[in-house]
């Protein structure tokens, strides 16, 4: 039986015995001999004091009861009697003994993730030190099983959340804790309070969520490749973190979140702050008594109303807050939205790219064309690629002189874009004289007339998203363009007419001229269908300037007339709309599949009951 | 001839180098100093390492703040000062030529 005392050595109030405390006293009079001739002996012992009560501490809380002999003398040799100081390197038999008293002591070996040894969470770091083998090793091992279908990422990632930091054997370590980051951050310091807890880059947790919050789908077919815009899924995890994970604010929690030491200045402006604190509430409780001795009723009324304040602010905090989400979730959702914009605008120009020599004539606007693509375009992707990267990394500062060329190179991109619009609006400036032809018919007396087109255009040379609105189809020499409205008449027979007028720009009335005679369009009539060609041929020769078809079918009263496509763009497309005078009916319906029939008072829709 | 002795001195003659080295790449706190000789394989005790820090200190080589600790009071951390700085570079000179020159002397043999 010992008896156990309780000292308050340097700060720190230690339980220690008796006998242990007696050791305690001997060896600090031994310190103190020998440094008696030393200069700055008080500040020596100090400090030597001043990191056993950290050593003791420590002791304490890996749950011992009270420091006993055995204790005291593990620190003291640790710390090094002072016949030993002359020696500075402890000899490596020394070392060795040690190692193998630590092995009596601590028989129990325990994983630890290595804080020294790390690159991202220690793991390695500490099987390395637990199995006695070269980190490198060990290291190469999981990369090889992290290549092979991800099979050591799982290991890994269980030993990281499982096994403790050393930082928690080692003394003086620290004990982290989730915070979330204020200083830190990008939106609500969540990632960076992770990437603190975790000790690893803020942007790993960072492009986790944002890679998270983009669902990429990928249709087999390679040009369909969709982004499903993003998964509220992270955002909602993100919003949950924000709101249960405590910003660390005060100076300790700041330490805690990092497992580090902050320094003198943030606890200097800490308790300065305080300070500034507690003197206006200082001079708040003086005006506070005045009030009292002058209108005691008064201060009643007024712990009311400050009672009330107080719930007000309080709910103005939380208005504020929740709007704050919102509107981070807002601009996140517009930015995300506005950069997968900016990323299918340039593959859709990388795609539209090869088509141009079917617009462009030669020389500048080629050259134009190549400005377009490459400053326009290109450059601010990789910019603003660039930008995000940085950003998420953490990078502060910007180089000026990349940030100025991207600036040059995007201006070169818009007067490229100046210079293209204003070349093609050469090309452009003049319409042909209207000519009309009639279109023969092989059975003009039919009582129906379908119009139809041929089905193959969906199938082949379809370049997949947004030119199916543009052109049909492309090949290596030919594009088809869908440029055709079709209006209906009254016949003033009994007998179908169809009527073809082809139009142009181009850059003089003769070259548009030129280009609507160009325009081939075959109609066939077979019995009752009126099949259509698949769109107005475009060459590489023959630019496109333009061309456009207007049919104008004859319809014969009481006899009936249809649209009957499963092409949808063939009736109603944004190239009708330059005619909206000449359609019979309005253009937002669809008209496809919808049976017409002229009448003395022009045409009406058919309701065919459906059996 | 003790040869335990004579690889001591060989030793204390450049635990200040070390030290300073290790101050130099980042403000430290003295056990962080322990640890990273520990690993490189140099026991120190750590009652040699305070005095060698006061010394330091009062020589003006080192200079150090109070850092805050969670696990109780504030604690010291060393930092190089400029005219440590241009000790250690002449440390670091004198242990290169010295370095080279053994090295050619025992390839010699």
């Amino acid at each position: 039986m010992k008896q156990v005392i309780n000292i308050n050595y340097h700060g720190r109030i230690i339980p220690i015995e008796v006998t242990a405390f007696e050791l305690l006293k001997r060896y600090t009079e031994s310190l103190q001999k020998h440094f008696t001739d030393e200069e700055g002996k008080d500040e020596i012992i100090n400090d030597i004091e001043n990191r056993i009560s950290e050593l003791l501490q420590e002791t304490i809380n890996k749950g011992a009861v009270c420091i006993t002999d055995d204790n005291l003398n593990t620190v003291i040799k640790s710390m090094g009697r002072p016949e030993d100081f002359d020696e500075v390197f402890t000899a490596k038999e020394n070392s060795q003994t040690d190692k193998k008293e630590n092995n009596i002591t601590a028989p129990n070996k325990r994983l630890f993730r290595s804080e020294n040894e790390k690159l991202i969470g220690g793991v390695c770091g500490g099987l390395a030190n637990y199995f006695g083998i070269d980190v490198v090793l060990v290291r190469i091992i999981f990369i090889i099983l992290a290549f092979s279908f991800g099979v050591g990422l799982i290991p890994y990632l269980i030993l990281w959340i499982a096994t403790p930091s050393s930082a928690v054997k080692e003394i003086g370590g620290v004990r982290k804790k989730l915070y979330r980051d204020g200083e830190n951050k990008i939106a609500g310091g969540v990632c960076s309070g992770i990437a603190n807890y975790f000790g690893i880059n803020p942007w790993i947790p960072r492009a986790v969520f944002i890679l998270a919050s983009l669902s990429i789908v990928f249709n087999g077919n390679g040009y369909h490749h969709q982004i499903e815009m993003f998964s509220p899924g992270a955002l909602f995890i993100y919003i949950i973190c924000w709101l249960v994970i405590p910003e660390a604010k005060t100076t300790s929690e700041k330490l805690q979140m990092k497992g580090e030491k902050v320094d003198m200045n943030s606890i200097k402006k800490n308790i300065a702050d305080e300070l500034k604190g507690v003197q206006e509430k200082v001079q708040q409780a003086g005006a506070e008594t005045t009030q009292l001795v002058t209108k005691k009723s008064t201060s009643f009324f007024r712990e009311g109303i400050d009672f009330v304040k107080k719930i007000i602010s309080g709910a103005v905090k939380i208005i504020v807050f929740v709007i704050k989400a919102f509107v981070y979730t807002v601009l996140a959702i517009i930015g995300i939205a506005l950069i997968i914009s900016l990323f299918s605008l340039s593959f859709a120009a990388l795609a539209v790219f090869p088509m141009r020599t079917f617009l462009i004539s030669d020389g500048w606007q080629n050259v134009f064309a190549w400005g377009i693509l490459l400053f326009f375009i290109l450059a601010p992707v990789i910019g603003i690629i660039t930008w995000i990267i940085r950003k998420i990394a953490g990078v502060k500062g910007s180089n000026k002189f990349v940030t100025l060329s991207f600036w040059s190179l995007f201006i070169i991109g818009i007067m490229s874009v100046i210079g293209f619009v204003f070349t093609m609006s050469a090309d452009f400036k003049s319409t042909n004289i209207k000519t009309e032809e009639q279109v023969l018919l092989t059975n003009p007396a039919v009582n129906k007339l379908i119009i139809t087109y041929p089905n193959e255009m969906d199938t082949k040379d379809d370049v997949g998203f947004i030119f199916s609105a543009f052109m049909n189809s492309y090949g290596d020499d030919t594009a088809y363009i869908d440029n055709v409205s079709i209006k209906f008449r009254k016949s003033p027979n009994d007998s179908f007419k169809v009527m073809l007028s082809k139009m142009s720009n181009g850059k003089n009335r003769q070259e548009a001229n030129a280009a609507a005679a160009q325009i081939q369009f075959n109609i066939i009539q077979k019995d009752s269908l009126l099949i259509l060609d698949k769109g107005i041929r475009i060459t590489r020769k023959n630019k496109f300037r333009n061309q456009r078809l207007l049919m104008t079918v004859y319809v014969p009263v009481g006899k009936e007339v249809s649209i009957n496509n499963t092409f949808e763009l063939s009736n109603d497309d944004i190239f009708t709309s330059q005619f909206p005078k000449v359609h019979e009916k309005s253009e937002d319906e669809s008209t496809s599949g919808k049976v017409y029939m002229m009448q003395q008072d022009g045409l009406h829709e058919l309701i065919i009951n459906k059996e | 001839m003790n040869i335990e002795n004579t690889s001591s001195q060989m030793r204390k003659g450049i635990l200040e180098f070390c030290i300073l080295s290790i101050i130099k790449q980042e403000e430290a706190y003295p056990s962080d100093i322990i640890e990273k000789m520990k690993t490189a394989n140099l026991h120190i005790f750590e009652g040699t390492l305070y005095p060698l820090l006061t010394r330091l200190k009062n020589a003006e080589m080192l200079t150090y703040r109070w850092v805050e600790s969670n696990s109780g009071p504030p604690r010291k951390y060393f930092s190089l000062t400029e005219k440590g700085a241009g000790f250690y570079k002449e440390l670091e000179s004198t242990w290169n030529e010295l370095n080279n020159a053994v090295k050619m002397v025992i390839k010699q043999q």
